[in-house]
């Protein structure tokens, strides 16, 4: 492990590595990782992945990984608590903190560190499999730290009803954490996975996860993502699916939090029938900058999915959204549609948005469609036509259009907290918000 | 029903004859001496010398584009011939002196210039190879002050005007193909419609490549001045040839206040045989600026031709109220590639844009739509329609949309839609219950898929297009 990058940044990165693991594949596997941070750079604009994310403001500064965990009062975590949660594992600054978790799923839910050794084999035929790193920086140097995270493993044939609550609390400023999560649903399984982000501080810190989630035949996964870092936090996740045959997997992915974020998520439908649906909703102001790129890609026959992706932009924020599906020849009979809505709020606010289709089988039904705007006139007329003032209505027609995502969410406490952060958020936003006519 | 659809699109290409004509072609290579020896050659003043070398020493700063989504061996620009003029070269005064083996390729072209001009009253700039060898119905336009010419009569007659307007629009280190024509580009036309007028006709110009290994560098410029109109039409040709050509054209539309011009394209360029063998490499920068108040600047399309397209008609809407518009089809059959959209890019106040895009793919090609819907800070109240449909024919070839929308307006209201289909069993099937064979069928269907782009197109250029399309199609029925 003594590769020295070609980027001075992430070479730095890369000090404070985990000590060697007892496991030799899963050493190989960091070591590749080094390696291959070691080749590759920091992307700037000119990557065409990259190309509306400008990530300089990370290179100014320099991130550790957090040295021993940081002790907190159960009360300070109770803000984000889902009282349903059959389930819960929390992390500060990306360190387990048994103390706070607990388990009374009946299945395995577990620090990835404890689990590794306790379910090797079932954790080598998946981890690291979907997440390629070959050409994403981020999740190279999350496997290159490859150490602690989520390890939820489902048994065959069993549905979990309640959520599994994975929370991940930031305390430090310039602390940079590497949560990896692997979630694998044996077939005919259920299972519903919230992955929820948070900050105790507003300082800026780093965070580069990536989660991994294989679904066998038949199984079903419900994955909620609560992205509401701190204000100048960096959050960059990588998320990779791959879904079996006949198996369901719907994501519902909030972005509020973070100076940048980027959310990368890839489903593979590998197998026959699969199901996929992705929603997500990024409601951002001031200067922060939210990215979601994701990727459906339809390897099989008969598949289908559905994507909907809505941004609410204000200030001077920027939400960029790179939708693509790919439907691979042979994938015959794939439905997909897709769907990107965004509604700029201010003046400076800025959408850059690219849903893409790439088709390679003739006997398929794909569409895809994008709107940018603001609110209709005419819908702002009736409601003050009803006696709503026009801020009133404004804000009734702002939250609607962001509750739309909330709603699919399957967490009734989450979602209900949700839709009440969306509600302040349009009521802040909008008093004599600028550029509104 | 794929090998019937196979064998409908499979068709052989009608347009691949060369012409025996002596050529005047300047040695292979590209150096500041060829430059030199075309700018010589044209006898063209220094200034316009001075940009083409200027174009020539940033072209070799620049690398060749990597993002298009298409696939080719490496050009190498040394191994191709920059200028070929027809020899025999004496002042024409009427269309009888023109060289008759010319003529009659232009008639199996299906362009009977002496009937055009009489019947359709179509005045056409005929390039053959690089330069601009008769122009019809010249004298009726200058009547009203219209200058249709040649690029390079136009730098002798009119310098002051080229020398205002060339490069305005597409600077000449724009991008790598840009760059490439303004060093080296020999002709193409010229186009100037003074204030007021509306052009009594549509003018059209008709390209043909001939000689194999000369690239085509042509430099298309159109002016309309206040308040004037005009339409014009280009076609294209080439013949059959193993190796690939290269074609790296340069349009550029000015279009001041009030002004509108319509530009329409049908090309059928060589596409390479059936194995993707030869064919042109068609990689062509057209821009339009709608620089005054309530322009337009519409662009119909039609390409059928080519082994790889790669072209991107574009609007700047710089004046307020201005209006761009982009209607394409795009065919694309055997191993064709192509990657062709359009930018539209929102200026000013209250400008509109709309973009229909009809993509056919057929056999192993690979057809893409690329566009981009940029609205910037200043366009307040800006508009943007966009819509792109794919139709794929059997299992081998690949359809794509990549639309960038990139929005910095909150007045502005942006929406684009795209849709895949396929010609279904049961729509033949239902033909066939009417006793329409598939072939008429595949036509017809294809023909309303169509339907809004060829509405666009002049009358005589729908009639054509029309026909292409079937042409294309055309072919035994299993």
């Amino acid at each position: 492990m003594n590769t020295v990058s070609t980027s001075p940044y992430l070479a730095g990165l890369l000090q404070g590595q985990p000590p060697a693991s007892p496991l030799t594949w899963l050493n190989e596997l960091r070591a590749n990782a080094v390696d291959r941070v070691g080749a590759l750079t920091v992307p700037t604009t000119r990557d065409e992945d990259w190309r509306f994310t400008d990530i300089s403001p990370l290179t100014k500064l320099s991130f550790q990984p957090a040295q021993g965990a940081a002790q907190l009062a159960p009360a300070a975590i109770e803000q984000w608590a889902i009282p349903e949660a059959a389930a819960r594992l929390v992390f500060v600054d990306g360190i387990y903190a048994p103390g706070h978790s607990f388990n009374r799923a009946g299945l395995t839910v577990e620090n990835l560190a404890s689990g590794v050794s306790r379910h090797g084999a079932a954790v080598q035929a998946h981890l690291g499999r979907y997440a390629d790193f070959e050409r994403n920086v981020f999740t190279a140097v999350n496997t290159a730290f490859l150490h602690d995270g989520a390890l939820i493993l489902v048994p065959r044939d069993t549905a979990l009803a309640a959520p599994v609550h994975l929370l991940f609390i930031a305390t430090r400023k310039h602390a940079a954490s590497y949560p990896r999560c692997l979630i694998v649903a044996e077939s005919g399984s259920a299972v519903t996975v919230v992955e929820d982000y948070v900050a105790l501080q507003s300082e800026a810190y780093f965070t580069s996860a990536v989660t991994e989630l294989a679904l066998t035949g038949n199984a079903e996964v419900h994955h909620v993502r609560v992205q509401r870092e701190g204000a100048e936090a960096f959050h960059f996740a990588n998320c990779a699916v791959s879904l079996a045959q006949a198996s369901r997997y719907h994501s519902v992915s909030i972005a509020l939090g973070g100076r940048i974020s980027r959310h990368n998520l890839a489903a593979l439908l590998a197998a026959e029938g699969a199901e996929c649906r992705l929603d997500g909703l990024a409601l951002i102001g001031g200067q922060q900058l939210a990215d979601s790129h994701t990727l459906i890609d339809h390897a099989s026959p008969r598949g289908s999915s559905r994507q909907l992706h809505k941004c609410i932009v204000d200030g001077a924020a920027r939400a960029v959204f790179n939708g693509n599906i790919m439907v691979r020849p042979g994938a015959q009979r794939t439905d997909s549609s897709q769907s990107s809505r965004n509604l700029l709020l201010s003046a400076r606010a800025r959408v850059d948005t690219k849903p893409q289709l790439e088709i390679f089988a003739d006997d398929v039904k794909c569409a895809h469609g994008a709107t940018v705007g603001q609110l209709d006139v005419d819908e702002v007329f009736y409601l003050k036509s009803r006696g709503l003032s026009d801020t009133a209505a404004r804000n009734l027609l702002t939250y609607a259009f962001g509750a739309e995502v909330i709603e699919r969410i399957p967490v009734a406490s989450l979602r209900n907290r949700l839709e009440q952060t969306v509600m302040e958020r349009t009521h802040a936003a909008a008093p004599g918000a600028e550029g509104k006519p | 029903m794929s090998t019937t659809l196979q064998n409908l699109v499979n068709q052989p290409y009608k347009h691949g004859f060369v012409t025996e004509i002596e050529s005047d072609v300047a040695p292979k290579g590209l150096s500041e001496d060829t430059i030199r020896l075309i700018s010589g050659k044209k006898n063209e003043p220094e200034w316009l010398l001075q940009l083409r070398l200027d174009a020539y020493r940033h072209w070799l700063t620049m690398e060749e584009p990597q993002w298009p989504n298409v696939k080719y061996p490496k050009i190498d620009f040394q191994a191709i011939s920059y200028y070929s003029a027809p020899k025999p070269k004496k002042t024409l005064n009427s269309m009888d002196e023109v060289d008759p083996e010319l003529l009659r390729t232009f008639e199996k072209l299906g362009v009977p210039m002496n009937e055009r001009a009489k019947l359709a009253g179509v005045a056409v700039d005929v390039i053959f190879d690089s330069v601009s060898v008769a122009t019809t119905y010249k004298a009726k336009l200058a009547e009203v002050g219209i200058i249709f010419c040649s690029i390079s009569e136009a730098v002798r007659d009119h310098p002051e005007l080229v020398r205002k307007y060339l490069g305005s629009v597409v600077p000449v280190g724009d991008n790598y193909y840009a760059a490439l024509n303004s060093a080296v580009f020999t002709d193409g036309s010229f186009c100037f419609i003074p204030k007021g007028v509306k052009c009594p006709m549509d003018l059209s110009t008709y390209f043909r490549i001939n000689t194999e290994n000369s690239g085509q560098f042509e430099r298309t410029l159109i002016v309309a001045e206040e308040g004037a109109s005009v339409s014009y039409l280009e076609g294209c040709t080439a013949p059959k040839f193993d190796t690939n050509q290269l074609h790296a054209a340069v349009v550029e539309l000015i279009a001041l206040d009030n002004a509108d011009i319509k530009y329409s394209t049908v090309q059928n360029w060589y596409a390479g045989d059936a194995n993707g063998l030869g064919g042109i490499y068609n990689f062509v920068t057209k821009r339009g600026l709608c620089k005054g108040v309530n322009s337009r600047i519409s662009w119909t399309q039609v390409e059928t031709g080519s082994a790889i397209t790669w072209k991107y008609p574009s609007c700047v809407l710089r004046g307020d109220n201005s209006v761009g518009e982009f209607y394409s089809v795009a065919l694309t059959n055997h191993h064709q590639q192509a990657d062709t959209g359009t930018k539209m890019i929102h200026l000013g106040k209250n400008t509109r844009s709309t973009i229909v895009s009809k993509g056919i793919s057929a056999g192993h090609s690979n057809n893409s739509y690329r566009g981009l819907v940029r609205i910037a800070p200043t366009a307040a109240g800006a508009r943007n329609y966009s819509q792109c449909d794919s139709m794929l024919i059997g299992e081998q070839c690949g359809a794509n949309t990549f639309p960038y929308i990139q929005v910095n307006n909150p007045s502005a209201k942006v929406e684009h839609e795209a849709s895949t289909s396929k010609i279904g069993e049961d729509q033949l099937f239902y033909f066939a219950q009417r006793g329409i064979g598939a072939e008429e069928a595949v036509s017809m269907i294809i023909n309303g898929f169509c339907k809004d782009v060829f509405q666009q197109l002049p009358m005589e250029f729908a009639v054509e297009a029309t026909k292409l399309l079937g042409l294309k199609l055309e072919g035994s029925v299993g």
